[in-house]
This record gives C-alpha cells, sequence and structure tokens, in this order.
C-alpha cells in the first residue's frame, strides 16, 4: 500500500474535566469532512491516556480540543510523556479559549500549531494534513 | 438564518395583519396579565421600577473568595445571587480529586463540604436576598437548609432557587456521572423534600439554558424542557405528593438568543403552555400552580471572542428583550463569556446594562407591551404549536431512561452543535466580528487585556481537603455514609435527610455521591482512581 495513499488519522481528545464538547464535535466533524480519520476519545482524558490511545491507534496527529484552561498545564505533562515514549508525534491545540498570548506560550513548548477563534477551517484542515504527512514521509 | 426566517427556520412575512390571526379571541390566547392562561405574564401588575431581579452568575476560588465577589455585587446593587459552582463540582468531584488537579476555583466556586457553605453565604442576608443555585441540586440544598439553621434563619423563609436537568445533564457539558434513574430520584427528592421544609424556595428550576448553549434552537430548547418538567411532574405525581404542593414553585431559567421578537415570542408562548398543562393535563386547582416564573440568562453562545465589546450591545439587545416579555430575573452573559467567568469589570457592565434598562427605558411601566402586535401573537402562536408538536414527537418515541441511555438525547444536542458551527462557517448565521465585519487580530484590542485575564486554579484547596479530612471524626463519618447508602437502597425513601444528616457528619460531596452511584451498581469514582468511601 502506498504511503500516499493513507489516510490521515488524528486524535480528538479533551484535557480533564473540561467537557464542552461543542468545539471537539465541530472539529471531528471538519476533519472527517476532509477525508481524515479521526479517532474520537472526547471528554475526561488525562495526558497518560492520550498517549497510551494515540500510540496504540496509530495516529498521525494528536488534537486537544480546549474550552476551560486546563490545558496550558496538561500540555507539559503530554509532551514529557511522548519524549519518554521516543514518540514524535505532532500535538495541535485549538479552541475559543486559546489567545494569542496563550498559543505563543504553547508553541513554545513544543505544541506544532494551535488554533483560537479566529482559525479558518481550511487552515485547520491543511495545517493537521501538513503535519501528518510530514510524519509518515 | 436567512433574512425570511427566524433563528428557529420559522418562516416570516413582510408583515402581519389580523389576517395573520384568525379566529383570534383576547380571553382565551391572552386574557389579562395574572390571568389564565398567563401569556401576557405570571403578574397582574406591570414590572416597574426594579420589577426583576437582578443578578449575574459568580462563583471562582474558594468559597472565601466567592463570598467576597457576592458582597462586591450586592454593594453595586444587585438584588440577588447567583452562583455557579467549578467544574469538579458541578461533577461531583471533590478538589483533590486527581481529574479536578487544574480544574479547581476556575470557571465557578470549588465547593465539597459544609464548611464550604457556612464561608460562601458568611455574613449574608439569606432572609432577605434570594439565592439561586446552579449546582448539584441535592447537595446544594442539603448544605444551605443547615447553615441556614446554624444561622438562626428558618429554612421555610428561604428564597432562591437551584436548577434541576437530571434528563440532559450528561450530555450538555454538566455531567454528574450518575445514572438516569439516580439522576430523577435525587431531583424529586429535591424538590419533596423543599415542598415542605422550605416552601418558598424554587426546588424545581427548569434549566433550559445550559442545555440549549450547545446551539438548540428555541423550539428544541422549551420542546426538551417540557418533556423533562412533565417527567418529573409524572414522578412526583406518582410518589403521591400533591400537585399543588410542588407546582407554585417550579421555574424555568431559559435562554435568550439575538432574535428579538422570536425569544419574546417563546417565552409568551411558555407562560401559556404551562398554564393549560397543568391545569388541563395534570389538574392543578391553585392558580399559583399555572402561573410559572421565568428566570433568563442572555445567550453565551452568541457572545464571540472577537471584538468582545461588541458582547455589551448583544447583552443589552436581549435582556431588552426580556425586559419586554417581562421575567421575574435576568442574568446578562459578560462580555468574556468567550474567555473567562466574568471578571469584576464585565460583571459590573452586565449589571448595569440591567440597571440602565430598568431605571431609563421605561418599557417595565405598562406590562407585555408588544401584546395584540399582529408578528408578535402570530409568531407566539406558532411557537406554541411548533414546541407542543416536538414534546409529542419525543414523548411518542417512549420511555426518556431508555432515550438517554441509548443517546437519543445525545444526538439532539450534537446536531444543533453541528448545525450552529456549519451556519457560522457558510454565513447562514451572520455573526459581526466573525463572518461579517472582521478585523485583524492586531487590530482586536479593545477590551482584550481584561477579557483575557485569567484565574489561577486554587491549588491550595487540595492541602486544605486533606487537613479538612484529616480533622474529621471519622467514625461519624462512616456512620453518615452507611446511612445515606441505606437509605439510597430503600427505592421509596427520600434521600434528602441522610445527605443533610451526612453533611452534618463532615461527609463531602465527592464521598456521598461516590456512595449514591455505588448503590446505583456504578463506580463510586466515575474515573476509578479513588478507593471506595465506605
Amino acid at each position: 500500500m502506498g504511503i500516499s495513499m493513507e489516510k490521515t488519522r488524528v486524535l480528538i481528545a479533551m484535557l480533564g474535566l473540561d467537557q464542552h464538547e461543542v468545539g471537539a464535535l465541530t472539529i471531528a466533524r471538519l476533519l472527517r469532512d476532509a477525508g481524515m480519520e479521526v479517532v474520537y476519545a472526547g471528554r475526561f482524558n488525562l495526558p497518560a491516556g492520550i498517549v497510551k490511545a494515540a500510540i496504540e491507534e496509530n495516529v498521525d496527529v494528536i488534537g486537544l480540543s480546549c474550552h476551560s484552561w486546563e490545558y496550558l498545564y496538561y500540555v507539559d505533562e503530554l509532551l514529557q510523556l511522548l519524549r519518554t515514549e521516543g514518540s514524535e508525534l505532532p500535538v495541535v491545540v485549538g479552541g475559543s479559549v486559546i489567545t494569542p498570548a496563550d498559543r505563543q506560550a504553547v508553541l513554545d513548548k513544543g505544541v506544532r500549531a494551535a488554533f483560537g477563534p479566529t482559525a479558518a477551517r481550511d487552515e485547520i484542515v491543511t495545517t493537521i494534513e501538513t503535519l501528518a504527512r510530514r510524519r509518515r514521509n | 438564518m436567512s433574512e425570511r426566517s427566524t433563528q428557529s427556520r420559522i418562516p416570516v412575512k413582510p408583515h402581519y395583519t389580523p389576517g395573520d390571526l384568525p379566529g383570534f379571541d383576547y380571553a382565551t390566547q391572552l386574557n389579562e396579565p395574572g390571568a389564565y392562561p398567563y401569556t401576557r405574564g405570571a403578574r397582574p401588575r406591570p414590572a416597574g421600577r426594579g420589577g426583576w431581579i437582578q443578578r449575574e452568575l459568580s462563583g471562582e476560588g474558594d468559597p472565601s473568595r466567592s463570598n467576597a465577589q457576592f458582597q462586591y455585587l450586592l454593594a453595586q446593587g444587585q438584588t440577588g445571587l447567583d452562583v455557579i459552582g467549578d467544574a469538579p463540582t458541578m461533577g461531583g468531584l471533590d478538589p483533590d480529586h486527581p481529574f479536578a488537579a487544574h480544574a479547581v476555583g476556575t470557571q465557578g466556586v470549588s465547593l465539597c463540604c459544609l464548611e464550604d457553605y457556612r464561608q460562601l453565604y458568611r455574613d449574608l442576608p439569606l432572609d432577605r436576598i434570594t439565592l439561586s443555585h446552579s449546582l448539584p441540586a441535592a447537595f446544594a440544598v442539603a448544605a444551605l437548609h443547615t447553615v441556614a439553621r446554624e444561622r438562626g434563619f428558618d429554612p421555610a423563609t428561604l428564597r432562591g432557587s437551584v436548577i434541576q436537568a437530571p434528563y440532559y445533564c450528561e450530555d450538555c457539558s454538566y455531567a454528574i456521572h450518575m445514572p438516569f434513574k439516580l439522576r430523577v430520584r435525587l431531583a424529586a427528592d429535591v424538590i419533596a423534600f423543599c415542598s415542605a421544609a422550605m416552601p418558598k424556595f424554587h426546588a424545581f428550576l427548569e434549566d433550559t439554558y445550559f442545555i440549549s448553549e450547545s446551539g438548540l434552537d428555541s423550539v428544541e430548547e422549551m420542546a426538551l424542557g417540557f418533556v423533562e418538567i412533565r417527567g418529573l411532574v409524572r414522578e412526583l405525581l406518582a410518589r403521591g405528593v400533591d400537585v399543588d404542593r410542588f407546582a407554585p414553585r417550579i421555574a424555568i431559567l431559559l435562554n435568550c438568543r439575538m432574535d428579538f421578537f422570536e425569544e419574546i415570542a417563546k417565552i409568551r408562548a411558555t407562560r401559556r403552555l404551562f398554564a393549560r398543562m397543568m391545569r388541563e393535563e395534570f389538574g392543578a386547582k391553585d392558580p399559583r400552580s399555572w402561573a410559572v416564573n421565568i428566570a433568563a440568562h442572555t445567550s453565551g453562545l452568541s457572545l464571540t471572542a472577537q471584538q468582545p465589546v461588541n458582547n455589551i450591545v448583544r447583552g443589552a439587545i436581549q435582556a431588552l428583550a426580556l425586559g419586554c416579555a417581562g421575567v421575574q430575573a435576568i442574568e446578562v452573559s459578560t462580555f468574556d463569556e468567550a474567555f473567562r467567568t466574568p471578571s469584576p469589570e464585565a460583571h459590573v457592565v452586565g449589571l448595569r446594562t440591567q440597571q440602565v434598562i430598568d431605571r431609563e427605558s421605561n418599557v417595565t411601566m405598562v406590562a407585555d407591551p408588544l401584546g395584540g402586535s399582529y408578528y408578535v401573537e402570530a409568531l407566539t402562536d406558532e411557537l406554541e404549536r411548533r414546541i407542543w408538536e416536538m414534546v409529542q414527537s419525543i414523548e411518542a418515541k417512549g420511555d426518556p431512561a431508555a432515550l438517554s441511555d441509548s443517546g437519543w438525547f445525545r444526538t439532539v444536542f450534537q446536531a444543533a452543535m453541528e448545525r450552529h458551527a456549519r451556519a457560522l462557517a457558510d454565513g447562514t448565521l451572520e455573526k459581526v466580528g466573525v463572518n461579517a465585519f472582521q478585523v485583524p487580530d492586531a487590530e482586536d484590542v479593545l477590551l482584550r487585556d481584561v477579557a483575557e485575564r485569567k484565574i489561577e486554579p486554587c491549588r491550595e484547596r487540595v492541602a486544605w481537603m486533606a487537613a479538612y479530612r484529616a480533622q474529621r471524626d471519622a467514625s461519624h463519618v462512616q456512620a453518615g455514609l452507611q446511612a445515606l447508602d441505606t437509605c439510597a437502597r430503600d427505592w421509596h425513601a427520600n434521600l434528602l435527610p441522610a445527605i443533610v444528616a451526612a453533611t452534618e457528619a463532615g461527609a463531602t460531596m465527592g464521598e456521598m455521591a461516590g456512595v449514591l452511584r455505588r448503590a446505583y451498581g456504578h463506580p463510586a469514582d466515575p474515573f476509578r482512581r479513588l478507593g471506595d468511601p465506605l
């Protein structure tokens, strides 16, 4: 099977007790409509569970939907766990609570892309596709 | 939406005439304000100055900090209190739960034991203000009941409310991790308990606000709300509680979106539907059982992260609609809603919005000022018809417990979320600053500094909890939890006395919720991190 024919697989998850799911469901639908496979982990995840699921499900990108500030604290732990696993899976965050300053802060920590409320749908799809392709090749 | 239909997709004509109200009969459809079927308002007199309870949703950090927030808002002229719990509290989890680590006190107040409620209500005149609670009802009511007695207030004098949404909370961002039957039992127990012990308190506040924030339209919002009200009424009647004991204290906390006339018509249709249902279907005899109190939140979903100052305008338009509809209480969702729970600055702007409408606009001088408008009456009739049709179609699907367990309700919410996102993306729902009249991020600066300011998680609560647990009389706590467990396994017992007793013995909400989950065959800790509370 040619690598370029493979569908991009994305894990969509929310962290901690953040349970405003509108964004996560919207983004899952957007990515599926764009032809990707979405592994939907939904609400109530801790970093360890996300890393485990991402590796087991062999996804190309981890996408975190954020409607509370919990991600700001969980992101460090998640990236550390990935490093411990020797994984270079790209992590992407998105959500209405992400301000320009937060965006810069998480990018500095090693998150590969961060989408605030003004991000265009095309931009999200293209960025995730590009990260996935780079990872597979 | 298209310029030819309302936000609920009801087609709209260029103008309306008497021909749009065939067979219109004033006495049947409207009648005087304060008279059956209460279309024009629950009360006979216009609201007048200060005619609704003016409050802003509050609660952050630990209980003392929230108490300071209350005192600040009361000093600014707020006339009631409205408190919401943080994510762990709303989920029936204690602040030292491993999943709560970064969520304590950031989206509401952290509350889990009697001492917390003592701090929350400290120095407040509990007999003179109304206390509205967006909290897990059974635990909040038990603690309020005890604190009032400790402070020398008769619980029978307490006024206020607590939200109930047992059918939908698991699917609408307020999961308490309990099975359907337990959620319904707790709701009915609280209502039955309060109908005797706190008869002035609205223990049956049907909350259609939070269920509709996923994107439900006005018809779906009220239809799901009525399905739940009807389910709880039937549950209470089956227990032998007289309808006129509890129905006067049913209230609805609803959503007010941007479609000005539709939201007003929805409120008028809701009052009429409620009155007819209570009198004709459930046989209520007391006129107070027919006239439903309405409280409202302006819509958080209608607010935008872009150009947050515009949200002040949105809040004002929605609050003005509520002033025209005649409601008993208003909360304005604040301009920083997209980013955080309200900052002090945003709180005051929300409150001032209400005060300006109240004191300066004269909209409340006359009851139901839009009554008789051909458009508003036609829309009220149409909304009533559509809401009732949807109620019947949902009830025809069968047992609500099965609909909840099978995920059918969840599909309704998901479809609404997706519809809303699509409408914003394709521009059919126009949103200034989002899909019209955007400005580059760099120019979007007004009020953003306030909106983006953060609250740190209240991490000191974890150590506080450890000390709290250590100083309790352990055998006392265990006895309280054991008694709660025994009570929970007697399916006909009311849980409230046992929850009050366990609370007074020092048990935490997380422990009590765990005992209840366990009695219903679910893990005490929904995330399976904690040991058994018993």
